[in-house]
């Protein structure tokens, strides 16, 4: 186990640099210059611009230069934003996307393992076809329509909550629920999935074979089987999540880090998208290596070599 | 079943409800768009746009940047809230040279910066230079071109020095000044900066020594010449005591001062800079010299400002503060104005699909023109639109007035140079069209025509370039046109598309020619519009950076230039110059009138739009103008509490008189006599 851990966590370092190296020669295949504007820059200041940063160097300098500098941590400063340093940017605004992510991925998961399990324990009953119907109505709805419409309801119809921007625990409530209800409706079907095929496997009838109440057939024995599609989905559904989500947060204005990527490509902030690229890249690889670590705990049927 | 039941009840209940909801808050709140309650804190809440890139104003050339540092930093004049036209700021006063090619201003002796230090002329002197500095990396540098050897500074040339005495542009075919009286005391620096322009060369060996291989006279000049690098001293600035400071340019610039209230020109602090370098702007560091000074800094969130009261004249700033939200989804912006969290918003952010609505709310809509235009540009370099009939067949079939009809908010443009921005070279303009209608003996009406949509004459013009065009029933075609070597290009967003579509359209509909659309990415795109790589043509907009139409003239002057045609013609470049040259104003104008004319019949592009303001504010918000730049100098802004002073029908708000504005307004002008 511990073994597995050690060698998963090893790998993650080169599959960065990996990714990293990747998009670097993505952002240089992408035309156009985080200076270039509306208006050209005179040739003399161009060529100033052009030295400083050192895009005068043969690429495999700038590279090295680059590598070197992000084995040791330090992804430099923001081109754009002058005199911030990248790391600094991503620590300053991961947690607002890490509080809405949070959030959203514990409403998603109490709303969507209730109403799953609820609804696999009464199949074909009015509750089963009302909240899978709801799930439905979820998952096809994107959030940069039911954001819209929350606003709409609650703001201005209501007057009740912020439309939108940063501010105290009642800013944050639109976004979350925006933000969870496609997990939510997920989570619901993938559960209630789950539940169904683990209700009619044959260690549960041998559970109620045994004589054990409802109750403990299902909290002991039913939720473990039943949570595992759940667990390979909302894994890196969360590590997706805390980096931010782009159209909630650009729908709300909060100063989140998936606002701040999207920017940076646009921008072709070199170092900014590498420094976010590099952070979303390993935070995913963690949380995957989390998620097979609790499959163990989940089903004894797992082995970790 | 139960279950269901109740869940659907809840749904029609509360379905019912809202529309109830709807209705009373609708009904009562109609004459205003959203909740509109003026805020008690005496705090203005504004959305700028996309997020600073930073507070350090030589660094940045954006809109959203421009008015954030209108509030924390000033410059020897300020934009006037309604015409921007400059007006005193840090300068109580100015005199200008009978050559218009020097400037001496008097500075005030009690302006302070944020940490209480005075504010003098070498402040200037620092600012002018620190800007121009290779290792500034300032993206506005060209703007004080103007300014002598200032150019030269900023791209590491060289003097060439041979014996006691330097080399002369003039000698190498370089620009020659006219000698000029000069104003002011007499200085050491003043007889340098006055005597005839130097020549100046490359500072990088190798592109000088190619640069001087190509000219067998430099050749033979140069010849055991020292060469000595052009220094920050020698730009033409001057300190000339602590409350006087002089500016001399290398050649006459009868919109110089209006150029100075830019970002690029306000001042920033030595004493912070060199104590922290690039950090200096950092909220712990930074110092400011505006109306308003720093409390916080939240990137992406909010920038909260407090009224300075070190500031020289804090006693007619209104507001207690200002907060700048960065923001830029439109319709998130629309929603914060409605839901009453801010209390106005930047330009052209009201979406097309929100406008009628938006018109309805008359005391807080603002449809004003801007000192901005929308073109497609030719790509005159290469085939087929290098054939001047072709270019002029395709402007002549696009109707610019349908087009702006279908905007909705913006006028039809029929030149460079957008009409209702500059009064006077509106008139100058018609003054010149009439006597070049007798100069070529054309009716009026017929001149009226010229460059105006005309379907039948642009037909007509596409066949006689060799390309016929068939009628086929009530259709036109033609095709021979060759539309696999022409595109229209445009960055990519659903305004463009749409503007693009229509174009695309009325070509189709007049001349039977279906011209590809292309759409980018805006960087991919900018590249191919800037290296003049597109074929056909390219979508264009050009904000004005200063209140003159030589901000839009100058587009096309010299190569390579920011027209991105590929359009270079000495004889233009030899009209803008006589005209810049002209110390008569009016005069000055005609000859830029003729020279327009004179671009215009070359059509390097085809005029579409003059942008229109299209912002909303408060009704209570007051001492706000929609200037042709959204350009807002923030101490005449305040809020009104009492809704009978509000304002009503916005449309007004340029005429309509406000005393508290005027009385400032007249106080701040009072020092500058000659001020326009």
């Amino acid at each position: 186990m511990l073994s597995f851990i050690i060698r998963r966590l090893l790998i993650i370092i080169p599959m960065a640099l990996l990714v990293v190296t990747l998009t670097w020669g993505l952002v240089r295949i992408a035309p156009g210059n985080f200076y270039s504007a509306e208006k050209k820059l005179p040739p003399a200041v161009e060529a100033n611009i052009r030295k400083k940063y050192g895009l005068d160097q043969p690429w495999y300098t700038q590279y090295g230069m680059m590598m070197s500098n992000i084995v040791r941590g330090d992804f430099g400063d923001s081109l754009k934003y002058q005199g911030q340093s990248v790391n600094e940017i991503i620590w300053r605004h991961l947690p607002y996307s890490a509080v809405i992510g949070l959030l959203g991925y514990l409403l998603a998961l109490a709303l969507g393992l209730t109403a799953g399990t609820i609804a696999a324990l009464k199949q074909n009953s009015g509750f089963d076809y009302g909240s899978m119907s709801l799930a439905m109505l979820g998952l096809s709805v994107p959030n940069f329509v039911l954001g819209p419409i929350l606003v709409l309801i609650f703001s201005f119809w209501f007057y009740l909550l912020p439309p939108a921007r940063w501010g105290g625990v009642s800013s944050i409530i639109l976004p979350v629920i925006t933000l969870s209800a496609i997990y939510a409706a997920y989570i619901a079907r993938l559960t209630r999935a789950g539940m169904l095929e683990v209700m009619r496997s044959d260690y549960i009838r041998t559970a109620r074979a045994k004589g054990l109440d409802e109750k403990t057939v299902l909290l002991r024995h039913a939720i473990r089987g039943g949570l595992i599609p759940v667990l390979s989905f909302t894994g890196p559904a969360l590590a997706a999540l805390l980096a931010g989500t782009v159209v909630v947060e650009k729908v709300f204005a909060i100063p989140g880090l998936g606002n701040i990527f999207i920017q940076a490509v646009l921008n072709r902030d070199e170092p900014l998208i590498l420094g976010v690229v590099a952070f979303l890249s390993i935070l995913i690889m963690i949380f995957n290596l989390i998620v097979d670590i609790a499959y163990g705990f989940l089903d004894p049927r797992i082995r970790y070599e | 079943m139960m279950a269901l039941r109740k869940v659907s009840k809840f749904y029609v209940l509360m379905f019912f409800g809202s529309l109830l909801v709807n209705g009373c808050t609708s009904s009562a709140n109609s004459r205003y768009f959203g909740k509109t309650v003026a805020p008690k804190d005496n705090i203005l809440r504004y959305v700028t746009g996309s997020e600073p890139e930073t507070l350090d104003p030589h660094i940045s050339s954006g809109q959203p940047e421009a008015r954030i540092y209108m509030a924390i930093y000033e410059g020897l004049v300020e934009y006037g809230p309604k015409d921007m036209q400059p007006i005193p700021s840090i300068a109580k006063s100015w005199e200008i040279s009978s050559n218009v090619d020097e400037f001496v201003f008097h500075l005030r002796d009690n302006a302070k910066w944020s940490d209480g230090t005075p504010i003098t002329a070498n402040d200037f002197v620092y600012s002018f230079r620190r800007g121009f500095a290779a290792d500034t990396l300032s993206s506005s540098t060209e703007l004080g071109f103007f300014i002598k050897y200032a150019e030269a500074f900023n791209g590491g040339q060289v003097f060439v020095k041979k014996g006691d005495t330097f080399l002369l542009a003039k000698d190498f075919g370089g620009e020659e000044q006219k000698p000029s009286p000069g104003i002011g005391p007499d200085t050491d620096f003043h007889k340098f900066v006055q005597s005839p322009i130097r020549l100046t060369l490359d500072g990088d060996e190798k592109k000088r020594a190619k640069q001087i291989d190509a000219d067998p006279k430099l050749k033979a000049a140069v010849a055991g010449a020292e060469f000595v690098e052009v220094k920050a001293e020698d730009i033409g600035v001057e300190a000339v005591d602590n409350y006087t400071l002089r500016v001399t340019l290398r050649q006459p610039a009868p919109f110089f001062i209006g150029l100075l209230a830019h970002q690029f020109f306000r001042l920033v602090p030595k004493q912070a800079i060199d104590k922290w370098g690039k950090e200096w702007s950092r909220k712990e560091h930074i110092v400011t010299c505006g109306a308003f000074r720093i409390k916080d800094i939240r990137p992406y969130d909010a920038l909260i400002l407090e009224r300075d009261p070190n500031y020289w004249d804090a006693g007619n700033v209104h507001l207690d503060g200002i907060e700048f939200y960065p923001v830029e989804d439109n319709a998130t912006i629309l929603n914060l104005y409605k839901g009453g969290v801010i209390d106005a918003f930047l330009n052209h952010t009201v979406l097309t699909s929100w406008i009628d609505e938006a018109k309805k709310f008359k005391d807080e809509y603002m449809n004003f023109p801007e000192n901005a235009t929308a073109y497609y540009s030719f790509n005159v370099t290469k085939p087929p639109f290098n054939d001047i009939k072709l270019r002029k067949a395709f402007a002549m079939a696009v109707d610019n007035n349908a087009l702006s009809d279908f905007r909705k908010v913006t006028k039809p443009l029929y030149d460079l140079t957008p009409s209702g921005i500059f009064p006077d070279y509106d008139k100058a303009r018609a003054k010149v069209s009439e006597d070049l209608r007798k100069e070529r003996n054309v009716s009026p009406d017929v001149l009226a025509k010229l460059g105006k949509f005309d379907a039948e004459q642009a037909r007509k013009t596409l066949t006689e370039a060799g390309f016929p065009v068939q009628k086929n029933g009530d259709r036109y075609s033609c095709p021979t046109f060759p539309t696999d070597q022409v595109s229209l290009m445009f960055n990519t967003n659903e305004n463009n598309r749409a503007i693009a579509e229509f174009v695309q359209a009325q070509w189709r509909q007049n001349l039977g020619v279906t011209v590809p659309l292309k759409s980018q990415e805006f960087k991919t795109f900018l590249k191919d519009r800037h290296e003049v790589q597109y074929i056909g043509l390219a979508q264009s907009l050009w904000s004005g950076d200063y209140m003159d139409p030589y901000t839009f003239l100058g587009l096309h002057y010299g190569y390579p230039n920011n027209g991105d045609t590929g359009f270079n013609d000495p004889k233009y470049n030899k009209m803008l110059d006589d005209a810049n040259a002209e110390l008569d104003p009016a005069k000055r104008y005609e000859m830029l009138a003729r020279a327009e004319f004179y671009l215009m019949e070359q059509q390097p592009s085809i005029p579409l739009t003059i942008n229109a303001t299209n912002w909303m504010k408060k009704p209570y918000v007051k001492g706000m103008y929609p200037n042709p730049g959204t350009l807002i100098p923030w101490k005449f802004v305040y809020i009104e509490q009492d809704p009978t002073k509000w304002h009503k029908d916005i449309e007004n708000v340029m005429i309509e008189s406000d005393p508290q504005v005027e009385k400032q307004l007249q106080e701040l002008t009072a020092t500058q006599k000659a001020a326009k």
